[in-house]
């Protein structure tokens, strides 16, 4: 006998399953069964960018934003030259820390995404490495396709998503 | 054919919109009869539409209700088996409620066999008043359960992300809702992007992708107590969280080496032992059923494609798994270890598709311009996945036999889901 009499009407996991399998004859089936259904908690993430650099005004010298082909993150000659002015003002402003932050388009999966975009920024950090700019003064973070900023799913839009951006 | 059905239930306070497009059923579907349960309407309502639409969008059952049938009897011994039998009707099933008070809810039903004129089973369920929809779910999982011999789904959860826009600020939410998509509650709300979110083996835990503290980081949460906590604290990113069967180990995507490689992280010593070693991009991991092997996306080819590591072989190499195109990703095995599903690009679109082990071929399961995330139920029978149109994205389901279904449309964007285990 099963007295579910006391089962608290509560949010939270009756976490009891009864599932009784009697066979009364050979071919049916007897169950019975309770209703097992959680309760759930909702908490909020408390957001603080804690690892970002602390900005020097100057660092908006150094900003650019270059762009890349679809599953590549080779840098174009029209984005070497975009960085050019950036590694200029890295060397004359030494106090000067950049972000780099990689992107993709919302095309393809958001875990592969994601690393494509740290490849993508990691590029960009490696080409300013070779051109004189320490890496301790560069932090290097991928968002992904988690943060387009063209939303339409043409390749206009996905060629501007597809993006490193210094800051 | 094509054929469309759209019906509309009663889901306590709200009116929430469940479209079934069956584009293609099971090639030889259970013909049913679905007597209504007897007993107060206001309660009976409910049930009867849940148990109709949780079997039709298993895809593998024809369902007759009563206004189809020649006799609709409530008891046993009022069932006339001819009159089924005209029909092509395969199964009858027939149910009551049986108690009813401020405590409980409790049903009963029966499942008849018309070939052989007999009763192949009668079960009980014991509910409480405000989980009347998982009573009804009980309810469906023992009828499919009995006809096909398949564990049901509709007693499971789906996990997965959400997005909206309130007074211009962007909220993520991960949420856990039935495998309907009703009941909607949320594990956790930030205003920077949650991704990759998936359940421990035993359902009572997640972990996902958080961007909360500015990068990518993994956390796990307990589901009842909303305690949760970061896995490995240390300042670069870290992704693609995946258990192992056994619920011990937690793979992972590290970027610490400069690059995206897979390590397998001992939850309970907090060991780490590196998996992959590639200067390509190595991530999405997934366990296979036995744990024997992980099966990932790597760049090495010079594209996207799977690849899988046997782990009980001593430095065993990567063995390439996809060749269809240039884009194969996300894979996960199917409970039987029969074969994967992955997101594979065909042309310009990107399907869910389906390759068995035995097979040379891929079969696509889908067909819009942006399908992500499949995620497979715990019976290895459906396929929970994203799809995108028009900027907008929602969960559709296809079942390995064809079938299609949709969750209800709801405003912003749902993507990432992750079926749950068996709860019941």
């Amino acid at each position: 006998m099963i007295n579910i009499k006391n089962v608290p009407n509560k949010n939270f996991f009756s976490t009891f399953v009864f599932l009784i399998l009697l066979s009364s004859c050979s071919s049916m089936n007897v169950t019975e069964e309770s209703v097992y259904d959680g309760g759930i908690q909702t908490v909020e993430a408390s957001v603080k960018d804690n690892i970002s650099v602390n900005y020097e005004t100057k660092a908006i010298l150094a900003n650019a934003t270059v762009y890349f082909e679809f599953d590549s993150f080779k840098l174009s000659s029209k984005s070497i030259q975009t960085l050019r002015s950036a590694v200029t003002a890295m060397k004359e402003n030494s106090s000067i820390k950049i972000t780099i932050s990689g992107h993709a388009d919302e095309r393809g999966t958001r875990e592969y995404n994601l690393a494509l975009g740290q490849r993508r920024a990691e590029s960009v950090r490696d080409y300013l490495a070779v051109n004189g700019v320490n890496k301790s003064r560069v932090l290097v973070k991928s968002y992904g396709e988690e943060r387009l900023i063209a939303e339409g799913s043409d390749e206009s839009s996905h060629s501007k998503n597809r993006r490193a951006e210094i800051n | 054919m094509k054929i469309f059905l759209s019906l509309l239930f009663f889901s306590q306070l709200i009116f929430s919109e469940l479209v079934l497009e069956i584009t293609k059923g099971s090639e030889d579907p259970y013909s049913i009869a679905l007597i209504e349960f007897s007993g107060s309407k206001k309660i009976t309502n409910e049930i009867n539409s849940i148990i109709n639409a949780d079997l039709i969008r298993t895809g593998e059952f024809k369902i007759f209700r009563e206004s189809q049938l020649l006799s609709t009897p409530t008891n046993e011994e009022d069932i006339k088996f001819e009159d089924f039998k005209l029909l092509g009707i395969d199964f009858i099933i027939t149910g009551s409620l049986i108690n009813e008070d401020k405590f409980n809810v409790s049903a009963s039903y029966q499942v008849f066999n018309v070939q052989k004129e007999t009763k192949i089973r009668t079960s009980k369920v014991f509910g409480i008043p405000n989980k009347l929809r998982q009573l009804a779910h009980y309810i469906s999982d023992g009828i499919y359960e009995e006809i096909s011999g398949l564990k049901g789904v509709a007693s499971t959860k789906l996990l997965y992300v959400t997005e909206n826009i309130n007074d211009d600020k962007t909220i993520f939410k991960l949420v856990v809702a039935d495998a309907d998509g009703s009941n909607e509650q949320t594990l956790l709300k930030s205003s920077e992007p949650i991704i990759s979110p998936s359940w421990s083996p035993d359902s009572k835990q997640v972990a996902y992708v958080s961007f909360e503290t500015g990068i990518a980081k993994v956390f796990i949460q307990k589901i009842a107590t909303g305690k949760r906590e970061m896995v490995l604290e240390n300042s670069s990113q870290i992704s693609s969280p995946s258990w192992s069967p056994n619920g011990k180990f937690l793979s992972l995507t590290l970027y610490q080496d400069g690059n995206a490689e897979i390590y397998i992280l001992n939850l309970k010593n907090q060991n780490l032992t590196r998996l992959t070693n590639h200067y390509a991009i190595d991530t999405e991991s997934s366990w296979s059923p036995n744990g024997s092997k992980i099966m990932f996306t790597s760049g090495r080819s010079g594209s996207p494609q799977l690849y899988e590591i046997n782990l009980r072989k001593f430095s065993s190499k990567p063995k390439r798994i996809t060749f269809d195109g240039n884009y194969n990703a996300k894979g996960s095995y199917l409970s039987s270890g029969e074969g994967i599903v992955f997101v594979h690009r065909a042309e310009k679109n990107f399907q869910i598709a389906l390759k068995y082990t035995n097979e040379s071929f891929i079969r696509p399961l889908t067909n819009s311009k942006l399908d992500e995330s499949p995620s497979i139920s715990p019976n290895g029978n459906v396929i929970i996945y994203a799809v995108t149109e028009d900027g907008m994205s929602m969960l559709s389901g296809v079942t390995l036999s064809g079938a299609k279904f949709r969750l209800p449309a709801r405003t912003g964007e749902v993507r990432e889901p992750s079926w749950s285990g068996f709860l019941r």
